[in-house]
């Protein structure tokens, strides 16, 4: 454990992200700011050095309840936290596998407070492995006219560098060697998470794939 | 020989810890919300925090060649591989944040030598091949390190992790695209990629920790889905991928014991160790440089965080009126 040290840091706010608009929001992690323009600058930073991005959401911590089964058995009152009503947004953790997300929101509901945002989380989506809702009036949000968008969100897409397609493989020896079974597995073999590319290690992709990308002409430098 | 309820706090129940286990048996991930033994949120405090300083301390060696990059084009990804390192920092302290670490409390330990980050970054960087061999050799052994951590049981560092490991992927492409570049170009050029292979082989090597039988935390944490290699099959397999590539470039590998066993599996000479644990130490290396860099960067920005706390406290006025 840390020393206890004065706990004088920005508010914590929550970052959903939305990769296209005919995805869900997604909860991708927090960032700490000062206020919800810090919140979302700070967010493009942080979590859209690569595409894709079509909008961002920050709320904070303070306005978002989740919970897990756990959580609501061994606390209960967690159901009757107070506050406005207003149409809330529920997330909901679906899965154990691999992924990078926390929760997808999965839906917006009408609801007195927080507690009974939660409870109707609860009753629709009884097998989540976690809930999570917040108000709407809580969410700073990304503008979503096409020329924020594009100033905000397009700069990423051009930086083709950044993904690993960009470069030259001589990384047949690992496809050797996993069907020659040297190279020790996973101790949990875990699928990926639904359609969400979650993981696009070279090592796991097809000999086809890396087939396609022949060692680039040594570059001539001084 | 621990006890094997030596992990249980004075608070703790025996029940609790097989509930917690077998959740972790089922292939459970833990939330923030939910119960877990003190022992396993101070141990991933540690892990975590410790894996964030890291990223951040690893922008220095690299982060000096910026200015000296050959072309736009090796500058542009040097900016972009340096950047993300930044923000992998950010990724990591904000998982341990959800264990009740405070940020400030983790930089305060950082800067006052409490806490520790990977010794790699105290080694100096002394020519621009060794951006590539420092993408190829030291990212190439953190991925085989976070590829593992991917799967702990942890939720918010499991996620940390993956999309670390997404990202890191492409740090390891262009360090190994430009010193295969190099190994296949001008005598210098083969030269300076040789000299990095011989300085960076063994520190990456040691990078994956102590043997096992020397590992002291692998224990408990491997018991509760943490660490799910010992840092000798994490090397194995780090050493099973890489020494056939580099042999292939045409490089020589700075170990004369190193050969294929029986079942293939490539075998590497004995370590020195005293090396590593006198870098760890500060007896050598760059330790001290790198934390007063590190310092110098936080007092320099001092006025930034000022600033945006001026402005906060501005706009927290106005809604007020």
């Amino acid at each position: 454990m840390t020393q206890p040290h004065p706990d004088t840091q920005w508010p914590r706010w929550e970052i959903f992200k939305q990769d296209n608009e005919k995805r869900p929001y997604q909860g991708v992690g927090s960032v700490h700011a000062g206020d919800p323009d810090h919140a979302l600058l700070t967010a493009r930073n942080v979590f859209v050095r690569r595409p894709a991005a079509v909008s961002l959401w920050a709320v904070r911590e303070d306005d978002i309840l989740n919970a897990t089964p756990e959580e609501v058995g061994t606390h209960p009152e967690v159901l009757d936290t107070p506050g406005e009503a207003d149409t809330y947004h529920v997330g909901i953790k679906k899965t154990h596998k691999r992924s990078m997300t926390f929760v997808d929101l999965v839906e917006s509901v009408e609801a007195t407070g927080p507690g009974d945002a939660l409870r109707q989380a609860r009753e629709q989506h009884a097998d989540a492995l976690a809930w999570l809702v917040f108000p709407d009036s809580a969410i700073a949000r990304t503008d979503d006219d096409p020329g924020t968008v594009e100033s905000w969100f397009a700069p990423a897409k051009e930086k083709t560098y950044k993904q690993q397609q960009y470069y030259g493989v001589i990384g047949k020896h690992v496809g050797e060697l996993k069907r020659e079974g040297r190279m020790p597995r996973r101790a949990t073999e875990e699928p990926h998470a639904g359609d969400h590319k979650v993981y696009d290690h070279p090592h796991d992709a097809s000999p086809a794939e890396l087939k396609t990308h022949e060692v680039q002409k040594p570059e001539v430098q001084k | 020989m621990t006890q094997p309820n030596s992990h249980i706090a004075p608070n703790e129940t025996a029940a609790q810890h097989a509930a917690f286990e077998a959740r972790i048996e089922r292939g459970e991930k833990i939330e923030a919300g939910d119960w877990m033994p003190a022992e396993y949120r101070r141990q991933l405090i540690r892990m975590i925090s410790q894996h964030a300083h890291s990223e951040v301390v690893g922008m220095l060696p690299e982060g000096e060649w910026i200015a000296s990059a050959p072309t736009l084009k090796r500058k542009t990804i040097l900016m972009a591989k340096v950047q993300d390192e930044a923000g992998h920092g950010q990724y990591l302290y904000h998982a341990a944040e959800t264990l009740g670490a405070t940020r400030e409390g983790m930089i305060d330990a950082l800067l006052t030598r409490r806490a520790k980050y990977s010794s790699i970054f105290n080694y100096p960087t002394t020519s621009w091949a060794d951006v590539g061999m420092i993408g190829w050799l030291v990212d190439g052994a953190a991925i085989k390190n976070q590829t593992m951590l991917a799967g702990a049981s942890y939720g918010p560092y499991s996620r940390a992790m993956v999309r670390i490991c997404s990202e890191e992927t492409f740090h390891h492409k262009q360090g190994k695209e430009m010193i295969v570049a190099y190994a296949v170009g001008t005598p210098a050029q083969r030269e300076m990629a040789q000299d990095a292979l011989n300085r960076w082989w063994w520190p990456a090597l040691m990078m994956l920790g102590p043997h096992d039988a020397d590992s002291p935390n692998t224990g408990i944490m491997s018991k509760w889905g943490v660490k799910l290699k010992t840092n000798d099959e994490v090397r194995q397999e780090f050493i099973n991928e890489h020494a056939p590539e580099l042999l292939e470039a045409g490089l020589t590998i700075p170990d004369p014991d190193l050969h294929q066993d029986e079942q293939g599996n490539w075998k590497h000479g004995p370590i020195d160790w005293t090396e590593f644990w006198a870098v760890i130490k500060g007896e050598r290396g760059l330790g001290a440089e790198r934390l007063a860099t590190r310092q110098a960067a936080h007092d320099d920005g001092a006025w930034v965080r000022e600033a945006l706390q001026a402005y906060t406290d501005r706009q927290r006025a106005v809604a007020a009126d």
